[in-house]
């Protein structure tokens, strides 16, 4: 094990790994500052760049856009009261606060401090726990993976938003999309119309740009001219550097929230923004010192909110890494980058990959402490690119997705494919319908299929084998709890988000 | 709003059954013992559509408690603000559309230089400075990034401009 670490040290180090490292970070970092753009959105206009680039640099880049879009939602938050992502909500309540109060150094030394030591948590924890995962899901059969793939579709309930009804009609159709092209096992044509485009089935990186990016852009074009004014006075971080002790003073609130972070960062569609709000709100209810303070610049609620949501990634990408199910919407995304480079995550990836889940563990490390560093001396970057014309903004963004459509197979078909997607998209938010269910369904549709028919193969055509051992009943048991239990039980502040 | 669901509601149940009726010809081609290529697509179709239904249904009824309520009159404001947005999502769905379609015959330099042009100019941007510097400078980071050092073979586009596409890359 010391040799597969020393060896992914020494991998991740390599120069191009890290101007991979420096620059999916920054990418990530601007993704998370700007309000028009996503993590998951980062992450999808690098997806296709990754094509051209070694499996390691192309994960280490997009670790680095992963963490840096988690990391940044908060600045804009702290500093324009803006959160960049839903995950900052209550870094805008409280970090804002503090801000306006004067302090804005003080609350992004305390967002900072706090974002990597959640990261560096989780990131520990995932370091631990995959290998012990993987090891036990190495007993799957086909029956216990379709169990595996219904409970990461049954994540559908947790990124529906408002309607389930809605989210899973988005699930359903990426399902069907997933079909169209040659039947991997029986070689015939599904739903191609005699056009060669379609032969090969649908690109999810295509899909992806087009449902995620471009109908994202189409939907901003309706309010244009958002200049964001009203901001604090930002004069440098170098002033009021927080002590150790506020930290210690507030120790068990720096224990409790990377827990819940990581945990929930692990259950399936869970995420960062419950992470944060559940990790928030258990610190507004306990809060000994100043509880009065909560909602007004309570540096405990910051603490707990900022610790959490970095947590949340080492969480989910320990269930990607040991089970190949993705526990947040950006981590959906990473499946795709798996398949582009030819690999599935799951149980079998640490035995035929160590290399790539070893540096993996690796980057995300050194991502975490790079962030130290380059969120510093990326704030006032930032502050100025969110004052640039978000016409020309949107304009470049609609260009990478083209470059990134063309640049898969060189050719125009992709980009039109990739239009019909953003129309698609565009229809589908406009009616409140999630886009990510569709996304998650399409990278994981194929693997679904394949393990319901070969089950069924092996069992002669009967449909008990899929609930045949305990761990298939395990794993589809925990998917209908996956299902129900966000209908009764979320959260009333994390409605619409 | 509630009319547009119900039409894309409907057409959601019109797609989700024109592909069920493809996906007869697939049932039953499996080999002996094997499960044939339609099981799956038309077990994910089937839901589709009845999760079509219902949604169509729910927004019929959500349509008729709406009339019952009485329809919510918007101020002339909102009116010309619906409006504004409407026709500024389609000039940017218009132009991006064009920038693909134009790209290989004119190329991609002059295709993207004219796109960002455009698409500042359909979101309202109207700053000289902004429209005059912006698209020259995008164009020239991006080509700078992509077909040079990242070297995409983009499209040259055909006769003059070909020779045009040229001088850059």
């Amino acid at each position: 094990m010391i040799d597969h670490y020393l060896q992914a040290f020494a991998t991740v180090l390599q120069p191009q790994n890290l101007l991979a490292m420096v620059l999916g970070s920054l990418w990530g970092l601007l993704a998370g500052a700007l309000p028009g753009i996503s993590t998951s959105m980062g992450v999808v206009l690098l997806l296709s760049f990754t094509y051209s680039l070694s499996p390691m640099t192309a994960f280490v880049l997009l670790v680095g856009a992963y963490l840096g879009g988690i990391t940044g939602g908060s600045i804009t938050s702290i500093l324009f009261g803006i959160p960049g992502e839903p995950s900052s909500v209550p870094t805008v309540i409280e970090g804002h606060a503090i801000a306006k109060q004067g302090r804005p150094a003080f609350a992004l030394w305390v967002f900072l401090l706090c974002s990597i030591y959640g990261g560096l948590f989780s990131t520990f924890f995932m370091i631990a726990a995959t290998p012990l995962i993987a090891s036990f899901a190495l007993k799957f059969g086909p029956s216990e993976y379709f169990a595996l793939t219904v409970l990461g579709l049954s994540v559908v309930s947790g990124l529906s938003g408002g309607s389930v009804l809605k989210g899973f009609l988005s699930c359903f159709l990426g399902l069907f999309l997933a079909t169209i092209g040659t039947d991997g096992i029986t070689g015939e044509e599904r739903y191609t119309f005699d056009t060669v485009m379609l032969l090969g089935g649908i690109n999810f990186v295509v899909a992806m740009v087009g449902l995620l990016a471009v109908s994202e852009i189409f939907i901003e074009a309706e309010e244009p001219f958002k200049e964001y004014k009203g901001g604090v006075q930002y004069r440098g971080m170098l002033r009021e550097i927080p002590p150790f002790s506020l930290f210690k003073s507030y120790l068990l609130t720096m224990i409790r929230s990377p827990i819940i972070g990581t945990i929930v960062g692990a259950l399936p569609g869970a995420g960062a923004t419950i992470a944060a709000f559940l990790s928030y709100g258990e610190a507004a209810r306990t809060a000994k010192r100043e509880p009065e303070k909560f909602g007004k610049g309570a540096v405990e609620g910051l603490m707990a909110a900022e610790c959490a949501n970095n947590a949340s990634t080492g969480g989910s990408m320990t269930t990607l890494l040991s089970l190949g199910i993705p526990g947040s919407n950006t981590t959906a995304m990473m499946i795709a980058a798996f398949m582009i480079h030819g690999m599935q995550p799951g149980p079998l990836l640490l035995s035929t990959r160590p290399d790539i889940v070893y540096g993996i563990f690796v980057s995300m490390l050194l991502t975490n402490l790079l962030l130290l560093g380059l969120t510093i001396l990326a704030i006032r970057m930032f502050l100025e690119l969110n004052r640039m014309p978000y016409s020309i903004f949107s304009a470049a963004i609609m260009i990478l997705c083209v470059i990134g459509a063309y640049g898969l197979n060189n050719n125009m078909d992709d980009v039109l494919l990739m239009f019909a997607f953003s129309l698609i998209g565009y229809a589908m938010r406009k009616f409140d319908i999630p886009v990510a269910p569709c996304i998650l369904a399409l990278v994981l549709g194929d693997m679904a299929e394949l393990s319901l028919r070969r089950s069924l193969l092996l069992s002669g055509g009967s449909p008990l084998i899929l609930v045949s051992s305990p761990i298939s009943i395990v794993l589809m048991a925990g998917a209908l709890l996956s299902i129900v239990y966000p209908l009764f039980k979320k959260p009333k502040m994390l409605q619409g988000l | 709003m509630k009319k547009g669901e119900i039409v894309f509601s409907a057409a959601c149940v019109a797609f989700f059954g024109f592909m069920l009726t493809q996906t007869f010809e697939l049932l039953g081609h499996g080999r002996s013992g094997e499960v044939g290529s339609g099981l799956w697509p038309f077990m994910a179709l089937l839901v589709s559509i009845i999760l079509s239904l219902l949604l169509l249904v729910s927004s019929i009824k959500k349509s008729q408690t709406a009339a019952g309520q009485g329809e919510k009159v918007l101020t002339p404001e909102a009116m010309v603000e619906k409006k504004r947005a409407r026709v500024t999502v389609a000039l940017s769905v218009t132009c991006f559309l064009t920038y693909i379609i134009v790209m290989p015959w004119i190329g991609f330099v002059l295709a993207t230089f004219l796109y960002i042009l455009a698409f500042a100019l359909a979101l309202g941007e109207r700053r000289r400075w902004v429209l005059a510097v912006s698209p020259v400078l995008v164009t020239a980071v991006i080509l700078g990034v992509f077909a040079k050092f990242i070297t995409i073979p983009f499209p040259k586009g055909m006769g003059i401009f070909a020779e045009f596409s040229r001088l850059f890359y």
